[in-house]
């Protein structure tokens, strides 16, 4: 901090009409992102019936708990919560060392497979062989009714991999050479010379796998919906959503009494949006130092 | 690899070769086992189940083993390519994810820089978590935002462009075919500016501070800071994220611009992936569904191909 | 800071593994065996004890989060009752897609109900014939069916019977009307009750109660409204072009009552003049000028407001809004249902029954261990007890007999009223229509009703102002408006909309399309200036026939044929 108040004082005028005008164009990016969340917090906790009459902004206008009642008034989360969470670290140690092991070998330039995994790898972010095949497969590797099937299939991602190598092609390839001079391996040299280096991209990507990791469910609908010690918050919160909202289809049947009682009560929904995001948001301040205020060649040298 | 040195006769040239590959490839041997078991590992799961292409020239159904199914050929391709809408969806496609490439690339990339350049360190920590966080909201959401934040009846934009005295009556947005495209892409950028932006930053990250204090010392204003060294810096994940992004031009998904649509402006917001949907899988039509994914598919390895041939001959970064 | 956050995350990971390793083991263990070692025994001792512990494995398309593993009193009362213990999976999201992984992987369930999605699994083979085991062990359905069976029977080709229809109540009877031509009851009271029988008196109440109040509580007053978000298009702009017409919900198509051929709807000469006379409300301004731009939500909003005279939609649609009406004590802005109709020729065929339509429901696959099992707990469903236990409950514990009229027990309705996620999760009532079952209006040997609703209940349901403006129309009900169900001939092919259409026909292609210009060019139309409408409604009709329309309905008239052939018997073996 001392540091950056005296740069402060060596600025420029150009420098300083840089920093207003930064200021406060971030100010007016930052009112409108925190809109939409603010918008939901609001709808959430506004009487559902009440909701319905529109117009609610970032404050509810009749204030309630019940929607979020309503939603563990369902059963209890815990151990879908505690499955969402096992996936989500598991998911994630997983796919970083994996990912970051064959980045590894791409950046090395002198790396014999390097231009055949790299094809190999990248077409698989284009093609697919969709969902029959897909289960078939998860059918005969005895992925069913398994925990694994949410951590395994995703675990070496193409494009992880792309991102991690393109930071590695940045590090100076000196690092490397000398400590190849000192006998280290290759594994050592990218465990113990790359990988602390690459610190920033691995928060993120950590970020990237951990939000998909969380916000999964069809997963577990098409393998484990059958098994409720494996399903996941996601899933039974996707179920709590959809019982609420009327059936689309069957609403053709034209007046069946029953449908006519079936509402989407929009307040509840939120609820459920909240309900997922929050234990997710409250990740990213730990990761986020490492990209935010972040790390420093210099330090690693030292 | 590069200094291979040409060897003199043809006849033990290869043999030449060979034994040196083998060489290398022992001295290499750890880095075959950190990539190697994950090559099969990507063989395994994305590799085996593109058997399923088959389908596309079977008349698929669910309940038959592979050798039951009818054949019939290209008889899906015929008629997807014969289909008028076909090329409609397509146009919209590409335009939509054209508009998305070059607004909701770019944008992130300026807005990570900018965010680099603040000073205060809450600021600018919260406005990283604030920016983000439309990200999880759900499309749903921020289309009933979208509209009404572009209705007539006392919808924000329209009250503050009679405000300001700029139209006489409210323009009614989502009416009109011409700004859909624009209005999809604005709310794109809107919801996944500050996620998109996420990984810049910490590319930016990884530039070594040492050269931002060098530039100072040399008196180089912001602006030449960041063209000189930030940008430079984080070069390398612009263009590999830039390819991958050409290969994805074409499957854009569907949930926007359908949440986004109405009946008025249909004809410029279906996109390809909800004409799979709704003529493939959506009528249990398996097998056209799987000929809309293998164009899919091919348009964009070959998109994907050709980018990676540009940028590796003309900036020397690339995928492959 | 660094050292906190792992042992932190350390210990959560650590925490929760052990918690979930633990709970997997337990759960995982207990989960598989009782399927197998329960339908094992149960096959064993089948004939001798009927009500040996067993348990089905089922899915079902519909979600149901108030499943409650059959631990509620109506569902220990049906485990002890037939020792059936069911272990459903509920879809989420598109159960089509699972159900055509089920049928391609042959990992069956032992019962399903795939709703729309049954070709697939009948193509597999997947569905046993449930004739033989109605006929030999199912006389309470069997005598609930009656003559109607053949309803059940798949095709011509195919008379086989895959479900026990639960979707569809048998001899359902609606108490009350329900759309689509609503009206708001401050317009009708304002001026006077006026006749409301055709478009052209819909059109004036609208005009003159716009001019005497130009704004509702200080905001512009909106004429009529509709909606075209998506499907709902065709609930609130569509369809109200037959039911304007006098003709049934044959859901896209128009069904000849002599002839049996089946149109397009859309093609018929007096469709295209309810649709003229919405451009003509356009033209006049009386029609919201974002009808068919406004999302649900927007349109639900709006009503809630109050300032919308008319609504073309079904009250399921206009319920929630509603409801924030009368929550505001605003229940004059509340709606009233008018049997509109083009002119006076028309007759609305609201209420034209179709008989049984048999359909949806559940169905045995050839994984059952124990078919006989399942269709005799269905069958108990069906029976008497098993329908007044499903709907009811348990007598003492839930309903009691006042003065011979069945009532819940007061603490008990006080939960149904209040707190219905804990009436069905707790009581199971409502969570075991899985078999066959009676609708609203049949009676029991005791004299009620079998479900929970009543007339009595509509009635106290109305506002006093809903009761003020019926009367000044001389009626009690808003049925009562409409021509009754006996002023029609019964649909011989029940509803067209339900019938099944084979997976590989020309129809789900050609219907699509058809789909895809009709919701475009319908609301385009609608909004052009009166002298280009025709132009643009003739452009929809040659872009239709264009597509395929013409064999399609070609193909679907052959359907609709095989089915009234189907359903009167005359193709069982």
């Amino acid at each position: 901090m001392a540091k950056l108040s005296a740069s402060y004082g060596r600025q420029t005028l150009g420098d300083r009409v840089f920093d207003i005008g930064n200021v406060i164009f971030m100010t007016l990016v930052l009112i409108a992102t925190l809109y939409p969340f603010l918008n939901v917090l609001a709808v959430s906790f506004n009487d559902s019936a009440d909701t319905v009459r529109g117009g609610i902004t970032i404050w509810p206008r009749e204030f309630t708990l019940e929607n979020y009642k309503v939603i563990f008034s369902y059963g209890t989360l815990v151990t879908a919560f505690q499955i969402s969470v096992l996936r989500t670290i598991v998911g994630t140690i997983l796919s970083l060392t994996a990912c970051s092991m064959v980045a590894y070998t791409l950046s090395r330039r002198d790396f014999q497979g390097r231009k055949f995994i790299s094809v190999f790898l990248v077409l698989t972010l284009y093609v697919s062989g969709g969902l029959i095949p897909g289960f078939l497969l998860m059918k005969n590797l005895g992925l069913m009714n398994s925990f694994w099937v949410y951590v395994l299939p995703g675990m070496v991602n193409a494009f992880y991999i792309f991102m991690i190598r393109s930071f590695m092609d940045n590090l100076p390839y000196a690092l490397q050479e000398s400590a190849k001079l000192d006998g280290a391996n290759d594994f050592t040299i990218f465990w113990r010379v790359i990988l602390p280096l690459c610190k920033p991209v691995l928060a993120t990507i950590a970020l990237f796998v951990a939000v998909g990791q969380w916000n999964a469910w069809f997963d577990t609908y098409l393998y484990n919906g059958s098994n409720s010690s494996l399903t996941t918050l996601q899933f039974e919160l996707m179920k709590i959503l959809q019982s609420t909202t009327s059936g689309a289809d069957q609403a053709r049947g034209s007046n069946i009494v029953e449908q006519m009682r079936s509402v989407s009560p929009d307040s509840v929904k939120m609820a459920i949006t909240i309900v997922t995001i929050v234990p997710i948001l409250l990740v990213y301040p730990f990761l986020q130092r490492y990209f935010v205020q972040g790390m420093t060649l210099g330090a690693v040298k030292s | 690899m590069e200094t291979i040195t040409q060897p003199s006769k043809p006849a033990s040239a290869k043999k030449i070769k060979s034994r040196r590959f083998w060489k290398t490839a022992v001295q290499q041997r750890y880095l075959y086992l950190m990539s190697l078991p994950f090559v099969i590992w990507v063989f395994v799961f994305s590799y085996i189940p593109i058997w399923g292409w088959t389908m596309a020239f079977q008349k698929y159904r669910p309940n038959k083993t592979f050798f039951e199914q009818e054949w019939v050929g290209f008889q899906y391709f015929q008629e997807l390519l014969s289909d008028d809408r076909f090329y409609m969806v397509l146009r919209n496609t590409l335009a939509m994810s054209f508009l998305g490439l070059l607004v909701g690339f770019t944008v992130p990339i300026l807005f990570a820089v900018l965010i680099n350049e603040l000073k205060g360190r809450f600021f600018k920590r919260s406005l990283q978590t604030i920016s983000y966080l439309p990200h999880f909201v759900s499309w749903v959401v921020v289309a009933g935002i979208v509209y009404k934040m572009l209705s007539t009846e006392s919808g924000g934009v329209n009250d503050l462009l009679m405000w300001l005295g700029l139209i006489d009556e409210p323009i009614q947005f989502m009416a009109k075919g011409s700004w859909f495209w624009g209005i999809v892409t604005v709310s794109d950028l809107w919801k996944e500016m500050g996620w998109n932006s996420i990984i810049f930053l910490a590319a930016i990250t990884g530039i070594d501070p040492e050269q931002f204090e060098a530039a100072k010392v040399d008196g180089a204003g912001r602006w030449r800071q960041i063209w000189h060294i930030t940008l430079p810096g984080i070069r390398s994940v612009i263009i590999v994220l830039l390819i991958l992004s050409i290969g994805n031009l074409i499957s854009i998904g569907f949930e926007k611009q359908m949440l986004l649509s109405n009946p008025i402006v249909i004809d410029y917001a279906e996109v390809l992936d909800l004409y799979a949907l709704n003529y493939g899988i959506g009528l249990n039509r398996f097998s056209f569904g799987t000929a809309v994914g293998i164009f899919n598919s091919f348009v964009s390895i070959i998109l994907l191909f050709t980018a990676n041939g540009i940028f590796k001959r003309y900036s020397k970064e690339s995928v492959m | 800071m660094k050292k906190r956050f792992s042992k932190l995350a350390g210990s959560i990971v650590i925490a929760s593994l052990l918690a979930s390793v633990i709970g997997c083991s337990n759960s995982g263990t207990s989960n598989t065996s009782p399927g197998s070692t329960g339908s094992n025994s149960g096959g064993n001792n089948a004939e001798a004890v009927s009500n040996e512990p067993m348990t089905i494995t089922g899915f079902f398309s519909d979600p149901n989060t108030n499943w409650n593993n059959m631990q509620d009193d109506t569902g220990k009362f049906i485990t002890e009752k037939t020792g059936i213990t069911l272990k459903p999976e509920f879809a989420v999201g598109d159960p089509e897609q699972k159900i055509n992984l089920i049928a391609a992987s042959g990992e069956y369930p032992d019962v399903i109900s795939p709703k729309g999605a049954s070709g697939a699994l009948i193509d597999a083979g997947a569905l046993l014939d449930l004739t033989d085991l109605i006929e030999e062990h199912a006389p309470n359905i069997k005598a609930m069916l009656g003559d109607q069976i053949d309803r059940l029977r798949h095709s011509n080709d195919d008379p086989s019977i895959y479900f026990v229809p639960s979707l569809e109540a048998i001899d359902q009877f609606y108490f009350d009307a329900g759309g689509p031509f609503n009206l708001q009851h401050a317009v009708v009271k304002e001026l006077g009750y006026p006749q409301m029988r055709t478009l052209q008196d819909y059109e004036n109440a609208i005009k003159a109660y716009k001019e005497k109040y130009p704004t509702i509580d200080g905001q512009p007053t909106i004429g009529l409204s509709l909606l075209a978000d998506d499907w709902r298009i065709m609930i609130s702009t569509t369809n109200p072009a037959f039911w304007a017409t006098g003709a049934p919900d044959d859901g896209e198509f128009y069904i000849d009552p002599e002839t049996h051929e089946a149109i397009l709807h859309y093609k018929r000469p007096e469709e295209r003049e309810y649709f003229r006379w919405l451009n003509h409300m356009n033209d006049i301004g009386l029609l919201d000028k974002e009808s068919f731009v406004q999302k649900y939500d927007q349109y639900k909003a709006k009503i809630a407001s109050g300032r919308v005279l008319a609504t073309i939609d079904q009250q399921w649609e206009i319920d929630e809004p509603e409801a924030a009406l009368k929550a505001a004590g605003k229940h004059e802005r509340a709606y009233g249902h008018y049997p509109i109709t083009l002119d006076e020729t028309y007759k609305a065929a609201n209420f034209q029954q179709t008989g049984f339509n048999g359909g949806w429901g559940l169905a045995i696959t050839t994984a059952a261990k124990d078919p006989v099992r399942i269709i005799k707990f269905l069958d108990y469903l069906a029976s008497e007890e098993g329908q007044i236990l499903v709907n009811w409950g348990i007598e003492g514990k839930h309903y009691e007999y006042v003065d011979g009229k069945r009532v819940f027990l007061p603490e008990i309705e006080n939960i149904r009223v209040n707190d219905n996620n804990r009436f069905k999760k707790e009581f199971g009532i409502g969570n075991y229509l899985l078999s066959l079952r009676y609708g609203d209006g049949v009676k029991d040997s005791t004299g009620n009703y079998f479900t929970t609703n009543n007339p009595e209940q509509v009635l106290e349901n109305y506002s006093d102002i809903e009761k003020e403006v019926l009367a000044g129309y001389d009626a009690t009900y808003w049925k009562d408006l409409f021509p009754k169900e006996d002023e029609f001939e019964v649909k011989a092919w029940g509803a067209a909309w339900n019938i099944p259409v084979p997976n590989d026909s020309i129809i789900t292609v050609t219907q699509q399309k058809s789909n895809d210009i009709v919701r475009k060019r319908i609301p385009e139309a609608i909004l052009a200036k009166p002298a280009d409408f025709d132009k643009v409604y003739d452009t929809m009709l040659a872009e239709l026939d264009k597509a395929g329309a013409k064999k399609m309905e070609e193909e679907y008239t052959k359907l609709v044929k095989a089915r009234i052939e189907l359903w009167s018997g005359q193709v069982t073996e």
